[in-house]
């Protein structure tokens, strides 16, 4: 046998492609197998990490497989894919789309809020046909959260959009982000905000903090020629909204990640859904060491061997773990791993922590999957990672971008 | 299986997450495109509901599956769109197309034919085809565009079987070649190269008179002769199928047809298809992986650039080639991996497709000029001919099918 990969990563959303990055840095070889795109097309552009010593006290929750420093360490490699995002000691705020404020813990430079001690003038630039946005509900929240701001609104049109505004068809946000990218777009955005200042100039306002605000806009991350970040040369400085599904800032971010990965020289099988695991017995006689990934790909099975697998497909929402039609038929779909699966799913309360979301493998400190009853490791050489792991809830705890860094950078430490 | 109760299965799996609009090629520069979603899960319920839209609304896709391979719930989007298609050709209203356009399909369609014919006096031809005047001939009879790359004709690929071939207990193993229309009639010496290559690697190549693989014939509205073409290669392949040989491809849309449409078809043939296609790289990499393959590598001492057209990604097997050409010492290869190259098979031919398919192409144009500006490669390398046409005509880099680089590695070309 000539080939093994050092590592296979099942799952190509953040915790998949976090590891398999970072594996491939550290001179791995590494192939990430990923059925379509990941949830990161519902990134907002932000990593929550929630409120992590606190979290760290709850019983099994996946904080509590890492050490304060191996959080850090996740937190500052982000941040050295991506220099945009600095890492802060206290959480940082942002517009929401709506234009309410939210906080998060890691995000890009150009989304931090200015002080509401400060006062100042926010142009809210709406471009024309921009879907499920609402500029008068955006600008009324916006004055009620800044109180010592002036808030307008300004509407631009776009050349390259004319035919859309003429079939009256509305443009998604990764379009304008595309646009905002093209010399043109930038060229027509300058143009816009140059003329926002002049107004303002004219009105004689030369003194005072414009800040423009953009949805739809991402900056952060180089596009498919590797060179080009956004361009950042505005005559005011402008401010980037956190984005709504299908999201800009998940698509370019995904899209970066991925040209890191295989620019690192991992390998990226995308389309290919993995079906099943081989392996056997190690010697001491309990758990298992999984040989190779078998993968459905156009026509037959293929099979992929490993030294180590890690299984990065997202839970519940990213279509790793599969409920049936019938009642409480649920399983975890690649590895057939044993699941927590609460008592009781849901409680009445919408918005409430819901039972389901606690969903996922249990591990050992090295996120190997064990039997829930036995508390045994079930395979030496699998590691679990991201939405996965059980015990934590992403809405209520608001620490999905933390764990999912996390757990795949400590994984790939694992390879 | 019954293929409709299959897709309509797959159907209640699509979650309107739109991802595949936001990464469909055609949907961002074409306003009237309503999506992937939207013509095929969306319209789906619909045409269950016997609904069936006309032809030209259906005819904006490219077919490049780019949503197919997309869509993290395994939706089969662009077959619903082509299954749709079929059902509006065979529709009351089924000459909603112009006979300009129904020509037209029957022309792109026919890669096959008319790479016969171009290949009878392929300077003539190609001189012809250079003339201004014929091509603005074929853009006002045809709608084939003035400016699209039309790919120019050589000395065909010449047929390899013995007379009486023999399958059983060849001292030599041996292999099936499925070359396609782009590889037979526009660039036989590509194919000369791959079957030196085979050979190098310790087989014996065999390549029938196949026909044109269909997917051309599908793209553009002709499902019969599609459907016989499959037949026909499929009764060609059998003896060498029955005998466990793996068919090779070189073309990434041949070899996606071979995959995903053959094996629909209802004969033993059929069965045994899809086993046993390989793209060719992805056969080296098999070998490689048993520890067969030759590694007598020369250095070559180049960089290139890696287009992974949408067809091999369609494939899901990953990118064989990046693996191959690492094993070469010197061989710097980055995969670009900048989307559609907007041509899509004869799509980008088409005179109201033109503009749109260059604009599909800019990301992939824009990567290659900025990264060979930046000195970072200075050729290009994708498996797919059509692909190379376009990245030529858009960039003016020079683009060649992997298999040149191995073969240089090999000491087979210079």
């Amino acid at each position: 046998m000539n080939e093994m990969w050092d590592a296979v990563v099942v799952g190509g959303g953040l915790a998949g492609l976090i590891a398999g990055i970072r594996a491939t840095q550290r001179g791995k070889r590494v192939l990430l197998v990923t059925e379509g795109v990941g949830t990161l097309f519902h990134f907002s552009g932000i990593f929550d990490y929630g409120d992590v010593e606190g979290l760290r006290h709850l019983p099994k929750h996946p904080y509590t497989l890492f050490d304060s420093q191996a959080i850090t360490q996740g937190k500052h490699f982000v941040q050295e894919i991506c220099p945009e995002y600095v890492v802060n000691d206290r959480p940082q705020s942002a517009f929401n789309v709506l234009g309410t404020v939210r906080q998060g813990d890691l995000m890009p430079r150009s989304m931090v809020l200015p002080d509401p001690q400060e006062q100042g003038v926010f142009v809210l630039l709406v471009p024309e046909g921009l879907k499920d946005f609402f500029p008068e509900i955006v600008a009324d929240n916006m004055a009620r959260e800044f109180p010592g701001w002036q808030v307008s609104v300004k509407r631009m049109q776009v050349d390259a959009l004319q035919e859309w505004t003429r079939l009256g068809k509305s443009v998604t946000s990764i379009d304008y982000a595309d646009i905002w990218r093209s010399e043109e777009g930038y060229r027509a955005l300058a143009h816009e905000i140059d003329e926002i200042k002049r107004q303002f100039q004219d009105a004689g306002r030369s003194q005072g903090k414009i800040v423009v605000v953009l949805p739809s806009l991402v900056r952060e991350y180089f596009d498919a020629s590797r060179t080009k970040f956004y361009r950042n040369e505005f005559s005011l400085p402008v401010l980037e909204m956190s984005s709504f599904v299908p999201s800009p800032h998940g698509r370019y971010f995904a899209e970066y990640l991925k040209h890191i990965f295989t620019d690192l020289g991992g390998e990226l099988m995308i389309g290919a859904r993995a079906v099943s695991l081989k392996g056997e017995l190690n010697s001491e006689g309990h758990a298992k060491i999984c040989q190779e990934l078998v993968v459905r790909s156009m026509g037959k099975l293929m099979r992929l061997k490993g030294k180590k697998f890690i299984l990065a497909t997202g839970g519940l929402l990213g279509g790793g773990i599969k409920v049936g039609m019938a009642r409480r038929s649920i399983r975890e779909s690649v590895f057939d791993l044993p699941l927590f699966i609460p008592q009781e799913w849901s409680v009445p309360q919408f918005l409430a922590p819901q039972p389901y979301a606690q969903i996922g493998v249990e591990t050992d400190q090295f996120m190997r999957p064990l039997d829930p009853v036995s508390g045994q490791v079930v395979w030496d050489n699998v590691h679990v990672v991201g939405r996965m792991l059980a015990h934590w809830d992403p809405w209520t705890q608001r620490c999905g971008g933390g764990v999912s860094v996390t757990s795949g950078y400590a994984a790939a430490e694992l390879i | 299986m019954d293929s409709r109760d299959e897709l309509a299965a797959r159907l209640d799996a699509c979650q309107k997450c739109n991802v595949c609009t936001a990464q469909c090629p055609v949907a961002k520069v074409n306003p009237h495109f309503i999506g992937p979603k939207g013509l095929g899960p969306d319209m789906e319920r619909f045409r269950l509901g016997q609904t069936i839209p006309r032809e030209t609304t259906l005819d904006d896709c490219s077919n490049c599956k780019t949503c197919e391979v997309t869509c993290p719930s395994g939706v089969k989007i662009t077959e619903m769109i082509i299954e749709a298609r079929r059902a509006a050709s065979k529709a009351p209203h089924k000459n909603t197309l112009g006979l300009k356009l129904r020509l037209r399909g029957y022309v792109l369609g026919r890669a096959e034919y008319l790479g016969k014919l171009g290949v009878i006096w392929p300077t003539m031809t190609n001189q012809i085809l250079k003339i201004k005047p014929v091509r603005l001939a074929l853009d006002k009879v045809l709608s084939i565009s003035k400016s699209g790359p039309l790919p120019a004709y050589g000395k065909p690929l010449e047929v390899l079987v013995g007379k009486r071939p023999k399958i059983k207990a060849s001292d030599s193993k041996q292999v099936v070649y499925f070359p396609g229309c782009y590889t037979r009639y526009n660039e036989a010496d590509t194919g000369q190269i791959l079957i030196k290559v085979l050979e190098h690697v310790g087989y014996k190549v065999i390549m029938p008179d196949f026909h044109c693989c269909g997917l051309p014939l599908d793209a553009n509205g002709q499902f019969e002769k599609a459907h016989k073409n499959g037949l026909y290669n499929l009764e060609l392949m059998r003896p060498y199928l029955e005998a466990d040989m793996p068919i090779i491809t070189s073309c990434t849309s041949c070899g996606l047809t071979l995959k995903e449409e053959y094996p629909k078809f209802q004969t033993t043939s059929a069965q045994l298809i899809g086993a046993h296609s390989y793209d060719l790289f992805e056969f080296l990499w098999q070998l490689y992986e048993k520890g067969e393959l030759p590694l007598d590598f020369q250095e070559v001492k180049a960089s290139y650039g890696y287009h992974p057209p949408c067809h091999l990604k369609a494939q899901r097997i990953g990118t064989p080639v990046v693996r191959i050409l690492g094993l070469i010492s010197g061989v710097k290869i980055r995969n670009l991996d900048a989307g559609c190259c907007g041509l899509s098979g004869s799509y980008g031919f088409k005179a109201e497709k033109y503009d749109n398919a260059m604009k599909i192409g800019s990301t992939l144009f824009e990567a290659i000029n900025v990264g060979a500006g930046r000195g970072d490669f200075q050729e290009i390398t994708t498996e797919c001919g059509v692909c190379k046409v376009q990245i030529q005509h858009g960039t003016g880099i020079p683009t060649d099918h992997p298999v040149r680089i191995l073969a240089k590695a090999y000491g087979l070309i210079n």
